[in-house]
């Protein structure tokens, strides 16, 4: 109890000193006019630059993690597998990825795969081309045919980079399934991929569910990154609110209460998963 | 086993043989692609009043309108980009829009990877100074190792800064609301910034900034143009056409943005 009162309390001058020093004209209205805005013609309201950011950012999130899960789980096979050349691919990737900076890694990703490869795949001119329904489908997806290709290429960096961690989370949740469990499938007359999916993966998942849960959020913060490159994601939209209105605490402290919520809201969901998956023994 | 190694050794021999991917050998003119894609695309950066953010989201603002008035010349649609403005000249080397439209400075350093259009507008870099400094002030109390001047990276305001005061500290930021707050707090005691920044953080914050430079002798008055890539004649004989052609209207559209008030009761929150 006297720790709680302490803290709060250290907390609360640091708050006070804060305000001293800073000299700050607190003005918090910029935000709800950048959160929602009341559509001229319609009268109707719709989002603004911080919630159409926000929007962005939760998409990136979703796409990356599922791609890196993906990729994750393809390459942590391959590297408990008994073939040498498949375990030096893997192990290959998951060091270069791991072991350089991620935001020089989104730069020369970026610039190579946006330039290079995304006119050569010429996903945006078809769909510039396409019927207005695709476009509104694809746009709440992903993104409108004019943000598509910085879209897919910010996703290509970030679904690597979570790949290359998940990888490691993975294996190291097969690799702790003993191997008596995986033996005493083999007696019960089970085979490769049967033994996989009945016997390796409930427990393997079981075992890895909160290192998962830390690299879900890493990922989730991780989309920030991408604001460097121009991905009109919440920190991009921050930056411009903030040199537009000059409100740079207002701004910013919302911005991290945004993120917050989020990483906030997947953290609360990932312990409901380690609960309901929880053995009953 | 033999199936799986002559399928893998068919996949080496497909992969080997595909044609690789590679920008195009014969680049098209800007213009072409403008004309061919039915839309221009334009990037640019947020600064006060050459680009910015109204109420409703919508980018705003000088540079804005000289865009969208070529756009309508042209005959095409108008697609805004914003980036970041120390990533803005790799973005458009790397294909990311057509043209910079956005208040850039024509500088010898810049021209030899982008080309330069003819100048359409001037920008005159200045000063605002912590209140601190102002009794007996002089310029070249600035230029002193205990003076840390803070600037936005990439802008020619840096480098005048760096010109004009060797010795002090420069501290480069990525946009001007962190500039800003750096002198407001205390931390740096001048930033060096494009007009009319430095004149109207001073007004907002009265009391804690001053501006020794009037209009006359700002530190630098430099020719902004519109930049294209390397290499593209056709784009470049466009565009300066444009510019002279229009200058009557460029001239009231300055007028509008820099020397009136009046839009920001159009725009909103903007400061």
């Amino acid at each position: 109890m006297a720790i709680i009162v302490a803290v709060l309390g250290c907390l609360g001058a640091l708050v006070v000193r804060a305000n001293t020093v800073l000299d700050h004209r607190w003005d918090w209205s910029v935000i709800p006019i950048y959160l929602v805005r009341t559509d001229p013609a319609t009268g109707t309201w719709a989002p603004n630059l911080l919630l159409q950011g926000l929007f962005t950012t939760v998409r990136l999130a979703v796409w990356s993690l599922l791609i890196g899960t993906i990729i994750g789980t393809v390459a942590a096979a391959m590297r408990v597998s008994a073939r040498p050349a498949l375990r030096w691919l893997a192990r290959g990737f998951v060091e270069l990825i791991r072991n350089t900076p991620p935001i020089v890694l989104i730069f020369v990703f970026y610039f190579f795969v946006s330039s290079q490869v995304m006119p050569g795949l010429g996903i945006d001119r078809a769909l510039r081309m396409a019927p207005t329904m695709v476009q509104l489908g694809v746009a709440s997806l992903l993104a409108s045919p004019e943000r598509i290709n910085d879209f897919m290429a910010g996703l290509a960096c970030l679904g690597l980079l979570a790949g290359a961690y998940m990888t490691e989370i993975i294996r190291a949740g097969l690799q702790s399934v003993p191997a008596s469990q995986i033996e005493a499938g083999r007696a019960l007359g089970l085979r490769g991929w049967a033994i996989f999916r009945k016997i390796v993966l409930p427990p393997a998942l079981r075992n890895v569910l909160p290192a998962m849960a830390g690299q879900f959020i890493v990922s989730i913060k991780d989309s920030s990154l991408v604001a460097l490159i121009s991905i009109q994601e919440l920190t991009f939209m921050s930056s411009e609110v903030a040199s537009t209105t000059r409100r740079f605490f207002e701004v910013w402290l919302f911005t991290a209460a945004l993120y917050f919520s989020v990483c906030f809201t997947c953290s609360m969901l990932f312990r409901a998963l380690e609960r309901s998956w929880k053995l009953r023994t | 086993m033999l199936i799986r190694n002559i399928l893998a050794a068919l996949s080496c021999i497909v992969l080997l043989a595909a044609p690789p991917v590679r920008a195009q050998t014969a680049p098209q003119s800007a213009i072409d692609t403008i004309e061919q894609r039915g839309s221009m695309m334009v990037g640019m950066a947020t600064f006060v009043p050459w680009a910015m953010r109204d109420s409703q989201g919508k980018l705003v603002g000088f540079e804005v309108d000289v865009a969208t008035k070529l756009a309508q010349d042209l005959g095409v649609k108008l697609e805004l980009v914003p980036t970041a403005w120390d990533g803005i000249i790799p973005a458009l080397i790397a294909g990311k829009f057509d043209v910079i439209i956005g208040g850039m400075t024509i500088t010898t350093k810049r021209n030899l990877t982008v080309n330069f259009s003819a100048p359409y507008d001037y920008a005159g870099s200045s000063l605002a100074v912590a209140i601190a400094l102002q009794p007996d002030f002089k310029l070249d109390k600035l230029n002193a190792p205990s003076i840390t001047i803070a600037c936005r990276r990439g802008t020619t305001a840096c480098t005048n800064a760096a010109e004009f005061f060797p010795k002090a500290t420069l501290r480069q930021f990525d946009d001007d609301a962190a500039m800003t707050q750096e002198v407001l707090n205390g931390n740096a005691n001048a930033f060096a910034a494009s007009e009319p920044l430095p004149s109207r953080t001073t007004i907002e914050n009265p009391g804690k900034l001053f501006t020794p430079l009037s209009q006359q002798d700002q530190l630098n008055r430099l020719p902004s143009g519109m930049a294209i890539r390397k290499g593209d004649v056709d784009t470049l004989n466009v565009l300066n056409n444009w510019i002279a052609a229009n200058t009557k209207f460029l001239q009231a559209r300055r007028h509008y943005w820099f020397e009136t008030q009046d839009w920001r009761a159009v725009v909103g929150k903007v400061n």
